[in-house]
């Protein structure tokens, strides 16, 4: 593929197949023990645009006619003027003028991609192409060079509906690991640029996957969660929750909930709540054991931490930021804690931080190092001989690389897996999960096929290259992913090469496995079940 | 001629300040952007693990030692090393490396025709047999860096152009441009290879030139030496269609953007700062944006 191809209304800039990636280990260097990448239907086929690489994660329509094409450029273009705007955009101008501005083309970040390298190394899941695309149609439409500057600069790339379809597809390839921008000498970041892409088609063209935008932050800032989970509902499960521990406890926990003036608030995902009730459970034991004055809310967006906005808009991001910080401040508390997230660590912490001024500015941070700080100071009584099989640490990119929160579960780790081993390469190095920026829960039309065998694939590799010499499914192994999202994307990875029966791998959070090793647990807290 | 050349060297130097300016201030006012910092952020106490501050529990509680220097440190040396090519790209630095180097050494081989044109005009002498050790020094060293800075620069600019021509990527993503830069370099390097071989093997010229800039008293040089400077201000001219000022913003990039672990502190200038642009005026049209109102107003719908 040439970049030129991009804006010509060719049939598929590529076709891809399951041959062309790259190799796994044993058992999957049998390649008919991999699942095929779907086609689309050929319904999908007739309405929604595929010419990037026959996968389809936003679902754009095909115009219905010139005008309507016409009108979707011509937005375009008003939405990459905005895109350089201070006022617009004053919350990512730096940072993406620097990476339109100083990339020198070296290509020296490609190799760092995992898309990118598990792809078989595709021209169009390079990293540099996106900013290289958006950085031509930026000269020709927005700065209006001449036609000799354009020539020269190579900038004098059509912009059609085909490119923009094409560049908003692209933009959902990525998964904003940011690997390739930690790989660049000059600080250019394609990852940002990806967001960018995805904040244009968004805020201007109203445009992002329907898991991220409709049933996402829409149906979050309304009803109180994406997972559609409403304030009573959480109550219900609440009480399941209880019961349960109750049940593998033999003794009763009240989860406090919306207790006024507590030390600490914990949100979690609320994945946690439907997925996996076990890492909420998990957390109740240990904050009741180790006796902290915490508090769940049962309000509106307070016990759903994630923020899709994060990955694609800033106006949805700020809002649901905002909502997250009234409802701590309703309930007096001292801070806020995120549980086993990643991305709501990243935007709750770090990235709301530059959002919330006065008194909106209540302390937030994660539960990584309260939990490390439990087991190191001896608050938990624990024995690892409980925790007597093979252990790994997927570290979510959200809080490794863009957070800097490396040690604290390794600590634990340490502390309570005698059989702990580090993938390689890992910390800041390690790869994304296939899942991130919102990949794991979009789940329409054939985008979760791809992510399973191409974003996913290296995460895959690593885990049965750490547990290749273990790798008989009659040992269980556990996958430690202390972020609901990778779990998510764990799960469909594994169940889409159906790794839990043919290796014997589990996944699952942090806080179960600190549970699992308490001294005073009269039977295993995780129960190895796969769902 | 010379007069021309003197008034051509002046413009294109101020040119080139004036362009600088412009383009780093508009780096410089751009408003604060919210925090996207990648780790290892190098002034971190925990650096060596790639830590934040945030491991700690209730961090905001706890003083944050933060190591500038070491960034500046880190940064600057690896201009005289570009480690990341070296370690990832090999066949690329081995171009990559003599290009920039004969860049970066032209420069000083510029500013040592600046001290020495001072050194000069206040009645100093510089040889090899000059009565005070400044002049002998600038005398060798200009030479040695003179010399070095035409060398490197050359063989660096076949090299990186035969990189963009034989690397499929390169090739695929480079513009004209590039091919022009390539040319362009090589024939400073080249101009002023030929007349230190040929015309000038003491660069006693270049001195002269440049006291005379300096005292307004413009000093003839041979044709050799004319061409390099003609060649080197026309290569001041064009350095602003290029990428070159990464020199700098990779600066601006990793303090201001990768490194910028700042937390809003209630109360500090940074706070006020982004109440302001809270208070900006959002032009975005999508459906669930409501145009022309604050982010602080849409934010609190
Ligand atoms: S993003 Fe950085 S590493 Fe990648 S091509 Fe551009 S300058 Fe090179
Ligand atoms: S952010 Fe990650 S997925 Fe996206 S281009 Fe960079 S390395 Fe690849």
């Amino acid at each position: 593929m040439r970049i030129s191809d991009f804006s010509k209304k060719k049939e598929r800039l590529l076709k891809i197949k399951k041959e062309d990636l790259i190799d796994l280990p044993y058992p999957y260097n049998r390649r008919d023990l991999e699942p095929d990448i779907q086609g689309l239907t050929e319904d999908q086929l007739k309405t929604f645009d595929s010419s990037l690489d026959g996968i389809s994660a936003l679902g754009i329509r095909m115009p219905k006619d010139r005008k309507e094409e016409e009108e979707i450029v011509r937005k375009f273009i008003n939405g990459l003027q905005k895109l350089l705007t201070p006022e617009n955009n004053w919350t990512f101008l730096m940072p993406l003028y620097h990476s339109l501005e100083y990339c020198v083309r070296c290509q020296l970040c490609n190799d760092h991609c995992p898309v990118y390298i598990a792809s078989g190394k595709k021209e169009i899941y390079r990293p540099t192409l996106r900013g290289e695309i958006l950085r031509r149609l930026v000269e020709r439409y927005v700065k209006k060079r001449s036609s000799v500057v354009l020539k020269l600069s190579g900038c004098d790339l059509e912009l059609n509906w085909q490119t923009i379809a094409r560049l908003g597809e692209l933009a959902y390839r990525c998964t904003l690991c940011r690997r390739c921008a930690m790989a660049c000498p000059l600080g250019v970041d394609n990852g940002l640029i990806s967001r960018e892409i995805r904040k244009l088609l968004s805020q201007e063209l109203g445009l992002a996957p329907k898991e991220l935008h409709e049933l996402g932050t829409v149906q979050q800032l309304k009803v109180g969660s994406s997972t559609g989970i409403t304030p009573k509902a959480l109550k219900n499960i609440i009480e399941f929750i209880e019961s349960d521990i109750e049940e593998k406890l033999g003794k009763k926990i009240k989860i406090p909930v919306d207790k006024e003036g507590a030390e600490v608030l914990l949100i979690h995902n609320a994945g946690e709540y439907l997925s996996w009730p076990e890492n909420v459970e998990a957390f109740a034991i240990i904050f009741d054991l180790a006796n902290i004055d915490w508090t769940l809310s049962s309000d509106l967006m307070g016990y759903d931490a994630v923020n899709y906005g994060l990955w694609y808009d800033d106006i949805q991001f700020a809002r649901i930021a905002i909502r997250h910080i009234e409802v701590a401040k309703k309930l007096k508390v001292k801070k806020i804690n995120v549980g086993e997230c990643g991305h709501a660590h990243k935007a709750l912490v770090v990235v709301a931080d530059r959002v919330l001024t006065g008194d909106m500015n209540i302390p937030r941070e994660s539960a990584l190092p309260l939990l490390r700080d439990l087991i190191v100071k001896g608050k938990l009584k624990v024995d690892p001989k409980k925790n007597n099989f093979p252990v790994t640490l997927h570290d979510p990119c959200n809080v490794v690389r863009l957070m800097g929160i490396v040690e604290p579960q390794r600590e634990i780790l340490r502390r309570i897996c005698p059989d702990f081993r580090e993938m390689e390469p890992h910390g800041i190095h390690n790869y994304c999960c296939g899942g991130g920026s919102g990949f794991a829960i979009i789940q329409s039309m054939n985008f979760p096929s791809w992510r399973s065998s191409v974003s996913g694939r290296m995460k895959l590799k690593q885990i049965l290259e750490v547990f290749q010499d273990v790798i008989s499914p009659d040992v269980k192994k556990y996958v430690c992913a202390p972020c609901s999202n990778c779990k998510g994307q764990l799960r469909d990875l594994f169940n889409s090469f159906k790794t839990n029966e043919l290796c014997g791998i589990f996944y699952g959070g942090i806080a179960e496995l600190i549970v699992n090793a308490l001294e005073d647990l009269k039977k295993p807290f995780i129960e190895w079940e796969w769902h | 001629m010379e007069t021309f050349l003197a008034l051509f060297t002046y413009f294109a130097h101020l040119f080139l300040i004036h362009v600088y300016i412009v383009r780093l201030a508009k780096y410089l006012k751009m408003p604060v952007h919210l925090r996207w910092e990648l780790y290892p952020v190098i002034h971190e106490e925990k650096y060596p693990s790639a830590s934040s501050y945030l491991e700690e529990k209730d961090w905001w509680l706890k003083k944050r030692k933060k190591k500038y220097l070491r960034g500046f440190f880190f940064l600057l040396k690896d201009y005289f090393i570009l480690s990341d090519y070296a370690k990832g790209k090999f066949l690329y630095w081995l171009g990559l490396y003599p290009w920039h180097m004969g860049f970066i050494l032209t420069m000083f081989f510029e500013f040592l025709c600046f001290i020495s044109g001072l050194y000069i005009i206040r009645g100093g002498q510089v040889s090899d047999s000059s009565p005070s050790i400044v002049g002998t020094f600038l005398y060798h060293m200009t030479l040695i860096i003179g010399v070095l800075s035409f060398l490197t620069g050359m063989v660096g600019s076949v090299l990186i152009f035969l990189n963009r021509v034989f690397d499929k990527s390169l090739r695929e993503y480079a513009v004209l441009l590039h091919y022009i830069t390539y040319g362009v370099t090589f024939l400073l390097f080249f101009t002023g290879f030929y007349s230190w071989f040929f015309t000038d093997p003491k660069l006693e010229e270049y001195r002269l030139f440049w006291a005379g800039l300096l005292s307004f008293d413009f000093s003839r040089v041979g044709l050799w030496t004319a061409i390099h400077i003609m060649v080197y201000d026309l290569f001041l001219l064009y350095l602003p269609y290029t990428r070159w000022l990464h020199y700098i913003t990779r600066f601006f990039a990793f303090f201001f953007i990768r490194w910028d672990d700042e937390p809003n502190i209630p109360g500090s200038s940074l706070e006020r700062k982004v109440a302001r642009l809270l208070e900006k005026k959002v032009t975005w049209s999508a459906p669930h944006i409501d145009k022309g109102k604050s982010w602080v107003d849409l934010a609190r719908v």
